[in-house]
């Protein structure tokens, strides 16, 4: 590039030949005036960015390798954070809404009617005690599933197939198991239910609709398969597995057990005042814990409720 | 459970081209999950039988020096160190060689055998404990083997010799699988090989041979090597007739013995075709019973005689008396060993072998006692047996020598009222068996289940016996499976009683393939369904054949009339019992047909049509079920009010204020509200709570923070803030119409700094929110800077400041969607600091409020900040000065310098008047 010295003396230069214009016979001064303004133009262009090179070049040079300049302040966000599982959830929440389904909260008190009699468990049956059930002194009960809502959620919506419409509805809560807590197990977990009633549910739908929300939250088609599973309040049952996403590091070689579903028995439908010769449907519900340890690559489920800033930070 | 796939191999025949690797997959995707699959074959190369020629002992050690002839493969002798104490010579013992891992470290440590020399000998492998196999626990000595066991080569039957392999010998080529129990629960008959291999077969697709199933309880695990049979084929036929008395007998014939107290000599026919002359002499039928109980009339001083207090505790009691000599285990390692060692149980003695042997095949517990013990602790002449529930407090001795105390639930097997066993779980050790036994009480029965699992619990007893009655083992089993115990102890029983006081009738279910089809989304046809569920021993009938097929005319010319109509909603909806667009109408009427599928006594499970269409559904695989989806109309899913405020909550507070968000668990120590200034009798208390730490329902959430304030500033963190949303409940919030706890979901803030910083938040989040922060104005709901105690209480450095408030106080009015009033102008705005000096003792808001209120009264858009509040060091005035910034903005037009002096004129001095100070 020129320096701005000899350009700002080829202006003077080029002032001077304009002088010249007064010797030349008039016809030609036009088109000499016209292309001695072009040439002083782009001189003065090349001057500007003479001018503003050199300018530039007064800025020490920076280290972009550095967080900050030498005696400066290292810029920092105070970033706040929620909690992944809340994250999370509400992912699989907002696909769930996609598809049409409506959502209820889960409660954290309960009792044995929503816990088990409406969900088709016999008085003391063994099954009852599967689920390890916390009890309060007036005999409450921290629900240990979320399947304790699907009365209330089957009740709520029912006038819905009345006319002529179809039950869709998730509920996401907090769960608890009396057991102790180690690196895989916690007494308090997150799931989420889903429940789904029309004229023709089939299992084939049910089937369905759960690959396709495993796929919409791994972002890719997924191999899936079930395994037989007992739960009263469902008839027939399954466990539902997907192949381990490549998203998770999976090389078609595992199976992930994501959640248990079924048909909702008939005795469950006719709690909530809905006739089974009618009306079919289907349930399921999985932990969301599971969800955020695969993603996260997460081997101690304890740090969710430990408050640990160490923890939050990394979300 | 452990289920060896050899046993199951007995029992089903596995076509070709299924591998074992297909078979796990086919059990795991239609039974049960199979938790772990352990596969014994890799862990038995060169490890064989050898014959102990001599055996001297090393000086001053415990060690012997041996020479073991490993057969012809070897060629010669081998020395060996043995430090066991029943080595010795021409013993058949177990020999890894040297080059072989050792089974039992197999996998983990993967020990490898090799020459070593032991106190300066050379020891060429090992001689085996059984431990050191993998096989169980023992350590006592090596295996034993007795030299005229006989094994099968070749076809032939052959002693054992030197050189035989190991595994061979004793079916060690199997694979082990671990089954989750939890989800077969349901399913009592899956306890038992028997009832897993029948499964394993529908899964196969392939019939069940129930009448092998007898051949194989009959039959010892040792004779079954051998190809021989235990007993004679009539006591076969016997158990035959008491286990397979299948529901088409109960349902279509008269009664058969199992539901029929008068017990008579009779033909029966079973569902195998089996034609067979019940012979069940043993059976006393001199027996009558009255208002549920049993009593005997025998003049037999052998005389069993039964009593059941109640037939809800045990439906079904069966008993022999047999005259055998228990005897300490024989010191030979036997294939019956190696049945119980691969189910995880140990060999104890003939009599607990055989009646675990049977358990393990059946499903059925056992239990024997010694008959001269049995009366003598009843003080009658012959046994009286008697099944009743404990009195409180009443004490029996287990046979593990732990005494118990009972409660009112346990069920006591007793003698003439005396206490000889606690029903189901353990028996007592007044009528044990020991090696003066030399008759006993073999005793079959099924329990209430309900019961016996609290007696689980209650006393801890967790054998495999309890896991399977706690399942419901089915009432129709207990005496063929007795008949069949006894028979395998090789001798006759010298009495046997039966009381079966209502005896129960075989389920009946009506199904038509379109509800099988229509609920599972699949369109298999009546032939497979058939097919399907008699594979498993279910059986079906259709109506007869010329009324079923009327039947089908009647309904195939109905749907004939509106084909057209049928065909279009049956194929977009159930394309199962449409069949497609060229769907006939006699295979729709065939789909529609009824089936009635009669239940064999041991499906306890089926009761209604969804639980046979969930048999046709797994047992034809789940997975080969086409995927669909539920048509649906577009109707946005409604937002849920509560959902929508914390994600916005969250947003605020997370994304925009830098909090972060925490959860911590709902259940808390008495301890931390009693810091908090909570009531503890106020939670409901959870009264198995794992902790004392973990009793209470919290009733707030701010005592959780502040505990997690602590753990993070012990852990270096300064600044920070911390908040949760969840729920709290209290007694005192009382019930809801449905008669549970009003829940209330609050959000609280806990924050490193003063009141001011807690407040900031708190003001901010309303803003935010664009709610106003008057809707919460209780005083709970306000926010609070910790005193100095509670600073101290909770270890925290101070200040710490937080808020809590129930969102279900606002949630009413967050709605997103709600009217707001934005006000914009394209004119410029003008700002004016001002700073009004007033007495220390004057409120802020005194100044701040009719500051406001004056700007509003203006009509101008106005922002109102607080700038600073300065008060001198020596403020000998005691007056404090107040700063604000204020911009202003006129909606019509540019504000000029004079206008603006008038209007701040005007709102200063209203200001001042109204809060007594001045201008600076």
């Amino acid at each position: 590039m020129l320096s701005v010295e000899k350009i700002k003396s080829s202006i003077k230069a080029l002032n001077a030949e304009y002088a010249k214009i007064k010797e030349l016979p008039p016809e030609e001064r036009a088109a000499f005036g016209q292309e001695m303004n072009a040439r002083r133009a782009e001189l003065n262009r090349q001057l500007q960015e003479a001018t503003d090179a050199a300018e530039d070049a007064e800025v020490a040079p920076i280290d972009k390798t550095a967080p900050s300049a030498p005696n400066q302040a290292i810029p920092r966000f105070n970033l706040g954070s929620k909690h992944p599982l809340m994250a999370e959830l509400n992912k699989v929440l907002s696909i769930y809404s996609h598809m049409g389904f409506d959502i209820m909260e889960a409660r954290q008190l309960d009792n044995e009617y929503n816990m088990f009699d409406t969900l088709n468990f016999p008085k003391g049956h063994p099954a009852r005690d599967g689920y390890d059930t916390f009890r309060t002194s007036e005999n409450f009960i921290p629900p240990a599933h979320t399947s304790t809502m699907q009365n209330r959620a089957l009740r709520r919506y029912r006038e819905r197939l009345e006319n002529g419409g179809q039950i869709a509805v998730v509920i996401p809560g907090r769960v608890f198991r009396n057991e102790d807590a180690d690196a895989t197990h916690e007494h308090t977990f997150y799931q989420c239910e889903g429940v789904f009633v029309s004229k023709d549910a089939t299992m084939g739908q049910m089937l369905g609709v759960l690959k396709n929300l495993f796929e919409t939250y791994y972002g890719q088609k997924l191999n899936t398969k079930t395994q037989p599973g007992y739960f009263p309040f469902t008839e027939p049952s399954l466990e539902f597995l997907i192949e381990k996403p490549k998203s998770l590091g999976g090389k078609g070689d595992g199976w992930l057990e994501m959640m248990g579903c079924g048909m909702i028995h008939p005795n469950v439908l006719k709690n909530a005042g809905i006739n089974p010769d009618e009306y079919k449907g289907f349930a399921w519900g999985g932990g969301i814990d599971r969800l955020v340890m695969l993603k996260y690559g997460l081997t101690d489920i304890r740090y969710f409720e430990s408050g640990s800033l160490k923890f939050l930070e990394e979300f | 459970m452990k289920i060896s796939l050899n046993e199951i191999k007995k029992l089903v025949q596995v076509p070709k081209d299924i591998d074992d690797k297909e078979l796990i997959r086919l059990i795991g995707a239609r039974l049960v999950e199979v938790e772990e699959v352990d596969d014994w074959s890799p862990k038995w190369a060169f490890i064989n039988i050898v014959r102990v020629e001599s055996c001297e002992p090393i000086p001053d050690t415990h060690l012997h020096l041996c020479m073991v002839d490993g057969g012809p493969q070897q060629g010669g002798l081998v020395q060996v160190v043995c430090g066991a104490p029943n080595v010795h010579a021409g013993m058949l013992a177990v020999w890894i060689a040297p080059g072989a891992i050792i089974p039992a470290t197999y996998g983990n440590e993967n020990i490898k055998i090799d020459k070593r020399k032991l106190r300066g000998y050379e020891s060429s492998g090992m001689l085996a404990a059984a431990d050191e196999l993998g096989l169980g626990e023992d350590h006592g000595g090596i295996i034993e083997i007795n030299p005229e066991m006989e094994i099968v080569d070749e076809g032939k039957i052959r002693k054992i010799r030197p050189g035989d392999s190991f595994a061979d010998a004793f079916d060690l080529w199997d694979v082990i699988l671990d089954i989750e129990n939890k989800s077969l629960t349901h399913r009592p008959d899956c306890f038992g090989l028997v009832g897993f291999a029948r499964e394993v077969a529908g899964i196969l697709g392939v019939k069940f041979d129930e009448q092998s199933a007898i051949d194989y309880i009959l039959t010892s695990p040792e004779h079954n090597a051998r190809g021989l049979k235990s007993s004679p084929s009539n006591k076969e036929q016997a158990v035959a007739n008491h286990l397979l008395a299948d529901a088409t007998d109960n349902a279509q014939g008269p009664k058969n013995s199992l539901s029929n107290k008068e017990i008579s000599p009779r033909e029966t026919t079973t569902s195998a075709g089996l034609s067979a002359r019940r012979s069940a002499p043993k059976v006393r039928p001199d027996v009558v019973v009255s208002n549920g109980r049993e009593i005997s009339r025998s003049e037999n001083p052998l005389a069993l005689s039964v009593e059941i207090e109640d037939v809800e505790i045990c439906p079904r009691y069966s008993a022999a008396v047999v005259d055998f000599t228990d005897a300490p285990r024989s010191e030979y390692f036997t294939r019956d060993d190696i049945f119980l060692i691969k189910a995880g149980m140990r060999p104890i003695s003939p009599i607990v072998d055989m009646t675990n042997r049977i358990m393990l095949m059946t499903g059925q517990p056992l239990h024997a006692f010694d008959y001269d013990k049995f009366v003598a602790v009843g003080g009658s002449d012959a046994p009286k047996i008697v099944i009743r529930t404990a009195k409180a407090g009443e004490k029996l001795e287990l046979l593990d020598g732990k005494e118990i105390e009972c409660d009112e639930n346990d069920i006591l097997i007793t003698s003439n009222n005396i206490p000889v066993a606690l029903a189901g779980a353990m028996g007592g050790k007044n009528t044990d068996i020991d090696e003066k036994t030399n008759r006993i009480i073999l005793e079959s029965a099924t329990f209430s289940l309900y019961h016996l699992r609290k007696t689980q619990m209650k006393h801890g007893i967790f054998s495999e016996a309890i896991t399977r009655f706690t399942k419901g083992q089915p009432a129709g089993q207990t005496l063929g499976v007795l008949e069949a115990a006894v028979y395998s102890l090789g001798v006759e029983p010298q009495e046997v009683i039966d009381c079966y006081p209502s005896p129960a009738e075989p389920t009946q279910i009506e199904v038509s393939c379109s509800d099988i089809n229509a609920l599972l989304g699949t369109d298999y046809s009546k032939d497979l369904i058939i097919k399907t569920l008699e594979n498993v021993g279910l059986v079906v009938e259709q109506a007869s054949q010329a009324g079923s097929r009327a039947h089908e005319q009647a309904v195939a010319s109905h749907l004939l009339a509106d084909y057209a109509q049928v065909t279009t909603e049956h194929k977009r909806r159930t394309p199962a019992t449409a069949g497609g667009a060229d769907a006939c109408p006699q295979e729709m009427a065939s789909q529609l047909a009824t089936l009635n599928v009669i239940v064999p006594y041991w499906r306890t499970d089926l009761h209604i049509k969804e639980d046979i269409i969930e048999e046709v559904g797994r047992l034809l695989g789940f997975d080969n079920i086409p995927i669909d989806y539920p048509i649906r109309p577009f109707i946005g899913a409604t937002e849920d009010p509560m959902l929508a405020l914390k994600n916005r909550i969250r947003d605020i507070l997370s994304d925009r204020l830098n909090a972060h968000e925490v959860l911590t668990y709902s259940f808390v120590s008495k301890a931390l509200q009693e810091k908090a200034g909570e009531d503890s009798k106020d939670s409901y208390e959870i009264v198995n709570s794992i902790s004392p730490e973990l009793q209470c329902f919290r009733q707030s959430i701010t005592p959780s923070l502040l505990e997690k304030v602590y753990e993070n500033q012990k852990a270096g963190y300064k600044d920070f803030a911390l908040y949760e949303i969840n729920q709290v409940s209290k007694k005192s919030y009382g019930l809801t119409n449905e008669e549970v706890p009003v829940m209330k979901t609050n959000l609280a803030l806990v924050v490193t700094g003063d009141y001011y910083h807690a407040k900031a938040y708190f003001s901010e989040l309303f803003n935010q929110l664009g709610i106003s922060i008057d809707i919460v104005s209780n005083e709970e709901s306000q926010p609070v800077e910790l005193a100095p105690s509670m600073l101290k209480k909770f270890k925290l450095q101070g200040p710490v400041s937080y808020f809590e408030f129930a969102l279900d106080d606002i949630v009413d009015v967050s709605l997103e969607h709600a009217a707001k009033n934005l006000r914009f102008s394209r004119f410029p705005s003008v700002s004016r600091d001002v700073t009004f000096k007033v007495k220390e003792s004057t409120q802020y808001a005194d100044v701040y409020q009719p500051l406001d209120q004056a700007l509003a009264k203006t009509g101008l858009i106005y922002k109102l900040e607080p700038v600073s509040i300065y008060e001198p060091k020596e403020n000998l005035e005691k007056t404090k000065n107040l700063s604000f910034h204020i911009t202003l903005c006129s909606e019509d037009k540019t504000l000029n310098g004079s206008e603006i002096s008038d209007i701040m004129d005007k709102v200063t001095n209203k200001t001042c008047q109204a809060a007594g100070g001045e201008l600076i």
